[in-house]
């Protein structure tokens, strides 16, 4: 179509090879992802992630080119998550960004990964300007924006909570990620456990609940009611920072993002927290709440459109890069 | 009574006590929360709340007086103090802003010489009238001496500064951290800013060269 354009986006910052590519009138146009699953008990293992992903990249952008039904000349840009996230996964991505942009001639994007879950959430769910609860393996930080920026109000001080939960499954055996497992498991208790409840400010604490969950589950409690009262406790915490944010600023719309906002439970107490309030909630749809192609391509042509491509020798990655140092041009007026 | 407040976690009503204007502050439940734990935790920050806030005056720092207080009922009654919140005056108010920030800096430099620990110094828990910067809200108060949890009082003021007022955030930071080592000494003041320091590069996905 004469006039559209259409960026292809790569993530790869963790367990998640993705592609997709986003058209500037048609919207979404493809997702494809292929995931590392980490053995039995373990977590990520950052070079058994990047080998996967090396041995599908070819593949998955294929697929995703492919199911959007274009050919690569048609893209008019390649995006990709610089950071932030791990080292070899992400260099991967790059190299792959790298090598598409160069051998197409056009503009390299590089995107924030977290930027990526907030803009794809907005587009997604028609929030505008909403308080951000950005919950997953990476982050656990509430966030808002002013003057171009989405800064920080809150966030934790050691684990996310997509790391808690992990951990916690992980002591019980299972394999990275254990979101669904432990909210499983939590759903078949109703027996709550003290635990110890962190808000400091508007930030939260998870490393002594973990620490204080895994003996009790080792001195032989139930893993049903371990869970129970880990997900009740870290959520309550975690729901309240958000409450003391959204009272702090006066928004009146809220939006959760991330690989977290899959559990039922935590939906259902922030829901309950913004109708106190009359705000308006927004949940990102499970399809795209973890980590997917679709952050990338659809911040990569919010970024395209404003200019924000970088030569490919700039094209590197960024292991650690917060989202509160990124102007977005777009956001601005906000 | 009028409800003047829905907060995070209290709502705040205006009334009278004994013919004075007072503030009630009622921490509801949290229907989100489940409720053993939501009262155990209404309770032990009222009762704590209380204590904290009595021991607040005897540190020098301006905050409401005690009028009734019930754990029972999670239920604190106090004086109101008339002003405008810190956030509204640093939104509108021009060269007034360091002789503020300054002020505020003192009254958080008492409260830590004290051994108090405030726990939630944004910029809506700072009332600011004629008689100067008044501290209120100490649901999340505790007794500290400790270097790191006076850097997280910090943190959060800068936290808010950036988030909310990005941009007289350098400035208010500056007068307040003036303030603050007139308190508590220059010596003291370097050690926390550089503590608050490391807490940052805590951060997830701080730069860290």
């Amino acid at each position: 179509m004469k006039g559209d354009r259409r960026v292809l986006g790569i993530e790869s910052t963790a367990h998640t090879f993705s592609a997709s590519v986003v058209s500037e009138r048609k919207g979404l146009l493809s997702d494809v992802k292929d995931v590392y699953v980490p053995r039995q008990g373990s977590g990520i293992h950052p070079t058994e992630a990047s080998n996967h992903h090396l041995a599908v990249a070819a593949e998955v952008i294929r697929g995703a080119m492919s199911a959007a039904n274009i050919a690569p000349s048609d893209l008019d840009a390649v995006a990709y998550s610089m950071g932030p996230g791990l080292g070899p996964c992400l260099r991967v991505g790059a190299v792959s960004a790298r090598t598409m942009a160069l051998s197409l001639s056009k503009p390299l994007i590089p995107v924030n990964h977290a930027i990526g879950h907030i803009e794809l959430g907005c587009m997604l769910t028609g929030a505008k300007t909403p308080l951000v609860l950005l919950i997953s393996g990476g982050h656990t930080m509430v966030v808002s924006c002013s003057s171009g920026m989405w800064r920080v109000l809150g966030e934790t001080l050691d684990l996310t909570l997509g790391q808690l939960l992990d951990q916690l499954g992980r002591h019980a055996g299972y394999a990275s990620p254990c979101g669904r497992r432990i909210e499983e498991a939590a759903s078949k208790s109703h027996r709550y456990l003290p635990l110890p409840y962190t808000v400091k400010g508007n930030d939260v604490s998870f490393s002594g609940l973990l620490t204080a969950a895994k003996r009790m589950a080792d001195a032989g409690e139930p893993f049903e009611d371990v869970c129970f009262s880990v997900q009740e406790t870290a959520f309550a915490t975690t729901v309240e920072v958000t409450e003391r944010a959204l009272a702090f600023t006066g928004n009146k719309e809220i939006m959760v993002v991330g690989g977290v906002a899959a559990n039922k439970r935590l939906v259902q107490m922030l829901s309950i927290m913004a109708g106190r309030h009359s705000a308006i909630f927004n949940v990102v749809p499970i399809r795209y709440s973890g980590d997917c192609g679709a952050q990338i391509a659809w911040t990569g042509l919010l970024e395209y459109r404003s200019g924000m491509s970088v030569p490919v020798e700039m094209g590197g990655i960024r292991q650690s890069w917060r989202l509160d140092t990124v102007t977005l041009p777009w956001r601005l007026s906000a | 009574m009028k409800l003047v407040y829905r907060g995070a976690e209290a709502d705040i009503y205006s009334g009278d006590w004994a013919g004075e204007r007072a503030v009630y502050k009622f921490r509801k439940p949290l229907p989100y929360r489940l409720p053993e734990l939501d009262l155990a935790i209404r309770v032990q920050r009222t009762a704590h709340e209380a204590q904290i806030l009595h021991e607040s005056k005897s540190a020098g720092v301006r905050s409401p007086f005690l009028y009734y207080v019930s754990a029972r009922e999670s239920l604190i009654v106090m004086e109101e103090i008339a002003g405008p919140r810190l956030k509204s005056v640093l939104q509108s108010s021009g060269s007034y802003t360091e002789r503020v920030s300054a002020e505020f800096g003192v009254a958080v430099g008492r409260l830590h010489s004290a051994g108090i620990m405030h726990g939630d110094l944004t910029t809506s828990n700072v009332i600011v009238n004629e008689a100067g910067v008044h501290l209120i809200d100490f649901g999340l108060a505790v007794r500290s001496v400790k270097v790191e949890d006076h850097a997280v009082d910090l943190r959060l003021i800068k936290e808010t500064l950036v988030g909310a007022h990005s941009d007289i955030s350098s400035v208010v930071m500056k007068s307040f951290l003036e303030g603050y080592a007139s308190v508590v000494g220059e010596g003291r003041a370097k050690e926390v800013s550089r503590k608050l320091a490391e807490i940052e590069r805590r951060g997830r996905y701080a730069r860290v060269e």
